[in-house]
């Protein structure tokens, strides 16, 4: 090493810095390092693109073990280390954060671009000239050509339909994970529903409102949707189903107080010994009475029950159940309406929750208990989807699917607007970027043309994880195309019959525009801040130089 | 330094990641080899040789056609391995497995506790230990059914994904072809009316088919009807409903010594005699119709609370100190006896002041009653337990017909029968050694679990491989009618699932291939051969449906569903990606060790460093790779 750092420090740099740092400069050394550790990327979760994606098992840094094929997932597990290909996982996580969906579409896309520089630095394009292409064929697309297309499909109009939701819904959800969306989709299309605000007025609702709860055991036809809340595990009551409750929310245990400094009780005489205990036992009554008295049938704490309070709650009927989880705790409070009580005491009617049917209920050999709100109550405010599968790893797959289709779900709320998908979209934009090159003059000409071989990427990468021969299907997509039929996508049920052209006129498969845009122009963003950079200068790590190689 | 004199890199992921889609490891870059680049070259300083970039850019660079490939095939390795440990476990000739943890010794056949103790390590194959908990939560039996199901449908599959057909092919056929066999075992299903004698029957075939399998199957006769009426006991009208809570209110208690055949039901509740204090003796052991208070309360002269402390001024007053302590639990005893009760249950101690004073007034207590037990009484009884004494009236006790203390071989038990709420029952299981009671009790749960799955969907199949063999008929005609690759998976799932008929040969010794090809030639030749299965008394084939070997078909049905859910996530993984530990600084320091030879740049293929090994090691077939460290395995009759 210290042969290597005599040249550098001949070269001016090294002899700046700190002993320990690492420099690269120039195409060579930090351009094409960049593009290639973002190829890199992109080539692990690119086969996990369209609906035929494969999955990748991760086994993160305490041990889980994560089977995915969600891009935003992968990405997010794999620590990169990289600095440039960070930019990508960055991009992918802001596209998820934004739109749930199409994460996948943004590191694909993104790395793709980064790999057609390679050719055309290799004919001696500097990168700046790459930069102005692409940001040319960048801007021309996101304004003139991608919206165009949102007019082939007729868009999403009443949020409210259980049909137009499921529109959105289902291509989501089968890119997840296939064979999903037919039993899925109507499920999250209801959660959706039960949970938008108001009758009136535009359709709208909170990402948060729709919660899984995972149930290991049978399959996915049993999952369901429940309006309101779950909770995995049971009550602590001997008595187990209440109608029309009012709901008591304790965010601290249900126990009589004690000090947090260390405190002794003096006693002075016989009389004081024999009614301590009582005292402390008719205090407990007086609170749980006071409770009952109000009117609530269950009492929900956060904390610990007391063996006393467990007694006088069954006393006087009530139902009790213990929910570990602060944040279980805050949407059992939103389900239901209540205000989480941090003192022990009788509730005010505003602070009191209410729900209509509380019941335990025995799922895949494990005690659940349901809060359900019946039809058309006003505090249901939030729907819980009970999914069952028999690994875990296909349970955590489809929690993440189901909230992309949420997300979608919401984002189709705000902005119906839809374009044609299965590749179609990129087909398009593919040959229309391409038609742009041809009418600009300058070097970034050839960039442009790269940008749009680049957009291929989504069609071949869908033929390929379909199992069809991607160039035959790449053609005849063009083809397609070209001679006017815009909706043209790649059919993926063509895999494994034989003479099936791969393409289809119709897929049915439709993307929102908004994810698409977004995903676009996040691709586009990272691609560029990586090509921008020309020099990598690192630091000595601290810490005794672990990190070093 | 490396030879290249390399710059110093930059990783791509954190240090000790190892990616394992194995494919090419060789650099595909020949671009810069040729053409234009090397223009650029030329121009930079010598030590950047061309040789450099490239070993710079030597990233695990996939091909495209082969990628995933051998991860596929290592991963199906993997769970084959896994499955190979199972595998002789299934069926009545069976034969059980040893798997000791240092600390405990367990002797079991159930597919789901050897897969929980084995401990496996290996990412891919915890599917399979996954399937068989998921199994076992709901249907309880059929856990090394569908451990060995699954691997065998990716073993079959091996073949195609070697030749190149594309995973997602072969697992979309695996849902079709899984989806058409569910659907065939609910058209084969006969369902019954439990509330007829034949449905009576098909109960009680139904626990012993299950037992069959079991260490304890030469006293099915025995067990069988007592499971049964356990589980119906549950719910007073034969419905569904009561069926939930089996672990909670069917009791089983095991009490090491005497013989198997001296185990015995309790309609009620049974719990061994509790430690006694003096005055025991004197007390009544019989009653009728008695009224049960039970107690979440010490009855015993102490400390009422940790942090209370009594000062005195007046040595006078000491006197008055203790009256007042013995007042107080004078008082918790007046109450349990005015309140009318003639039997005392409490989950604390009871003292034996308090057993002295009970005794004389003609009460029965037991204290240190466990929680599981108490809480039984109090469904039986419908009592409410009490944490306090005070205010205890007629309504927080119960009642049964008849209370008893009495012999049971050479244990003392207290039992309560004729509760009003007759939900609850207790098996009392007897036997030789610790090992023999814990596995009697996991056969005797899975019996429970068939019997209550049974009741539910009150329709059956076939044992005995006659169902999968029907179900694989099935797939094969209609694999005829698809189109493409489909017909081959779907063909090769149908042959999967005469691993179960198989593998019951096998274990019994008899030649799986004769007798598979003879019940494959019943089944496609007569009408009325659909039930035909293996005789694993004779070695040959009998109708299994007639001979009384059923199943519930949702047993059947799950593990189909389950088996098929499995194989296709582990089909559909074509890259593990294993991050370092975060407490184990041994996986990044091992990485590091080579890592100054390398230069700078470190290829990721050359990151897989041990991991990697534990997952190759598999493809020769080892099994230690998939278990914990520290694991040995010893099978066969040479083995110990």
């Amino acid at each position: 090493m210290a042969q290597s750092m005599a040249y550098n420090q001949a070269a001016g740099i090294g002899g700046m810095l700190k002993k320990g740092h690492k420099a690269m400069e120039g195409l060579e050394g930090a351009t094409l390092r960049n593009v290639e550790a973002c190829h890199e990327i992109s080539t692990i979760t690119r086969t996990s693109l369209g609906p035929n994606g494969m999955n990748k098992l991760v086994v993160n840094h305490l041990g889980k073990i994560i089977v995915t094929s969600d891009c935003a997932t992968i990405v997010k597990s794999l620590e990169i280390e990289h600095p440039a290909a960070k930019m990508l996982q960055l991009a992918a996580e802001a596209q998820d954060f934004e739109c749930g969906d199409g994460t996948n579409l943004v590191v694909s896309f993104a790395g793709e671009l980064l790999m057609q520089t390679v050719d055309l630095f290799r004919m001696g394009l500097h990168p700046s000239d790459v930069v102005v292409g692409y940001t040319k064929a960048g801007d021309k697309m996101l304004k003139e050509f991608l919206p165009p297309l949102a007019e082939l499909v007729k868009p999403m109009t009443n949020g409210r339909e259980k049909e137009e939701l499921l529109r959105v819904i289902r291509p989501v959800l089968a890119a997840k994970y296939l064979g999903s969306e037919d039993i899925l989709a109507p499920l999250v299309a209801e959660a959706c529903l039960g949970t938008m605000k108001s009758s009136t007025g535009p359709a709208s609702f909170s990402v948060e409102s729709v919660r899984v709860a995972k149930i290991l055991g049978g399959d996915i036809s049993q999952s369901l949707v429940v309006q309101g809340f779950v909770a995995l595990r049971g009550l602590e009551t001997t008595l187990t189903s209440a109608e029309d409750a009012k709901i008591v929310v304790f965010g601290c245990g249900i126990e009589a107080s004690a000090t947090e400094a260390k405190g002794t009780v003096l006693m002075k005489n016989a009389d004081d010994l024999k009614n301590y205990n009582k005292s402390e036992e008719k205090k407990m009554e007086e609170i749980i009475k006071s409770i009952a008295d109000s009117g609530v049938k269950v009492c929900v704490s956060g904390g610990t029950v007391s063996e006393m309070a467990m007694h006088f709650i069954e006393r006087y009927g009530m139902l009790c159940l213990k929910i570990g989880s602060k944040w279980e705790l805050r949407r059992l409070c939103v389900a239901t309406g209540a205000t989480a009580l941090v003192r022990l005491g009788a509730p005010t009617p505003d602070e009191m929750g209410h729900c209509d049917h509380v019941h335990q209920k025995e799922v895949g050999g494990r005690p659940v208990t349901i809060f359900s709100q019946s039809e058309g109550s006003k505090t249901s405010k939030l729907a819980t989807i009970v999914l069952r599968a028999s690994t875990s790893s296909v349970l955590a797959d489809l929690e993440r699917a189901i909230d992309d289709g949420v997300h979608a779900a919401r984002t189709a709320c705000k902005d119906g607007k839809l374009v044609p998908g299965a590749g179609a979209t990129e087909m398009e934009l593919s040959l229309k970027v391409r038609a742009f090159a041809d009418t600009c003059p300058g070097l970034d000409q050839y960039a442009i043309r790269a940008f749009g071989k680049a957009l291929e990427v989504v069609p071949r990468t869908l033929a390929e994880n379909a199992g069809l021969d991607q160039s035959v299907v790449v053609a005849a997509l063009g083809a397609a195309h070209a001679s006017g039929k815009l909706s043209a996508g790649v059919d993926i049920d063509a895999m494994g019959i034989t003479g099936a052209s791969g393409v289809s006129d119709e897929t049915g498969v439709l993307d929102l525009y908004h994810t698409k845009a977004s995903a676009f122009k996040l691709a586009i963003d990272a691609a560029l801040t990586v090509l921008r950079v020309d020099q990598i200068i690192m630091s000595k790590q601290a810490g005794g130089g672990a990190g070093m190689m | 330094m490396g030879p290249m004199g390399m710059r110093p890199g930059i990783i791509l992921l954190r240090e000790g990641t190892d990616t394992s889609q194995v494919s090419s490891r060789h650099c595909h870059f020949h671009y810069f080899v040729d053409g234009r680049l090397d223009y650029h070259f030329n121009n930079l300083p010598k030590r950047f040789s061309l040789t450099s970039i490239t070993i710079a850019f030597d990233f695990n660079i996939h091909s495209t056609s082969t990628q995933g490939k051998a991860q596929l095939i290592s991963n199906i390795n993997a769970c084959q391995a896994v499955a190979d440990a199972v595998r002789t476990t299934l069926g009545p000739r069976g034969m059980d497995k040893l798997v000791a943890d240092g600390r405990r010794v367990t002797i079991s056949n159930d597919g789901a506790t050897i897969m929980r103790l084995l401990e496996i390590e290996h990412p891919a194959a915890k599917t399979l230990v996954d399937i068989s908990m998921s199994q076992d939560a709901e249907v309880g039996d059929g856990t090394t059914s569908v451990v060995l199901l699954a691997v065998e449908i990716l073993k079959q599959m091996k073949p195609f994904i070697e030749e190149g057909v594309h995973p997602q092919i072969i697992i979309r056929n695996i849902r079709l072809a899984s989806g058409l066999a569910v659907q065939k075992v609910r058209d084969l299903a006969i369902s019954f009316d439990i509330h007829t004698p034949e449905g009576e029957d098909m109960l009680l075939k139904t626990a012993s088919t299950a037992l069959n399998s079991k260490l304890i199957s030469s006293h099915q006769d025995l067990f069988a009807p007592m499971i049964v009426d356990a589980v119906k006991s549950l719910s007073a009208d034969g419905g569904a409903d009561g069926l939930d809570d089996l672990r909670g209110m069917i009791g089983i208690k095991k009490i090491p010594g005497g013989d198997v055949r001296q185990s015995f039901l309790v309609k009620g509740v049974a719990f061994k005699k509790t430690f006694s204090y003096a005055g025991f003796e004197q007390m009544t052991k019989k009653f009728a119709n008695p009224k049960i208070l039970l107690l979440n309360v010490e009855l015993e002269l102490k400390n009422e609370k940790e942090n209370a402390e009594v000062r005195i001024e007046d040595p006078e007053q000491y006197q008055s100190i203790v009256d007042a302590e013995w007042q107080v639990i004078y008082d918790k005893l007046d109450s349990c006896v005015a309140c009318g009760a003639n039997i005392v249950l409490s989950k604390l101690p009871i003292g034996d002041l308090a057993t002295q004073y009970f005794a004389d007034r003609g009460l029965f207590c037991a204290g240190r009653v466990e929680d599981g037990d108490l809480k039984r009484v109090a469904k039986a009884t419908g009592a409410t337990i009490q944490t306090s004494t005070n205010g205890l009236f007629v309504g927080v006790l119960g009642t049964c017909a008849d209370f008893e203390e009495t012999r049971v071989g050479d244990e003392r038990f207290n039992i309560f029968t004729g509760c009003p709420n007759s939900l609850t029952s207790t098996m009392v299981l007897r036997g030789g050694s610790e090992q023999f009671i814990a596995e009697s009790e996991r056969s005797i749960h899975d019996a429970l679990m068939v019997v209550k799955r049974s009741l539910k969907s009150r329709s059956v199949v076939a044992g005995g491989g006659a169902v999968e063999l029907e179900v694989a008929k099935h797939l094969r005609e209609h694999a005829l009618r698809i189109e493409g690759k489909g017909q081959l998976i779907v063909n090769a799932f149908a042959r999967a699932l005469e691993i179960v008929p198989r593998q019951l040969c096998d274990n019994a010794g008899f030649d799986s291939n004769d007798i598979l090809s003879a019940l494959r030639r019943k089944h496609t030749q007569d009408e009325d051969g659909k039930w035909y299965g293996v005789d694993i008394e004779n070695g040959g084939i009998l109708d299994t449906f007639a001979a009384g070997i059923w199943e519930p078909s949702d047993n059947k049905s799950f593990s189909l569903a389950s088996a098929a859910e499995a194989a296709g996530v582990i089909l559909s993984i074509d890259e593990t990606v294993i991050n370092p530990r975060s407490q184990d600084p041994g996986a990044a320091t091992g990485m590091m060790g080579g890592g100054g030879g390398m230069g700078g740049q470190k290829p990721l293929s050359n990151m897989m460093g041990g991991a990697m090994d534990a997952v190759n090691a598999q493809q020769g077939g080892s099994r230690s790779g998939n278990l914990g460290n520290g694991v040995s395995y010893l099978k066969g009759r040479g083995g110990g």
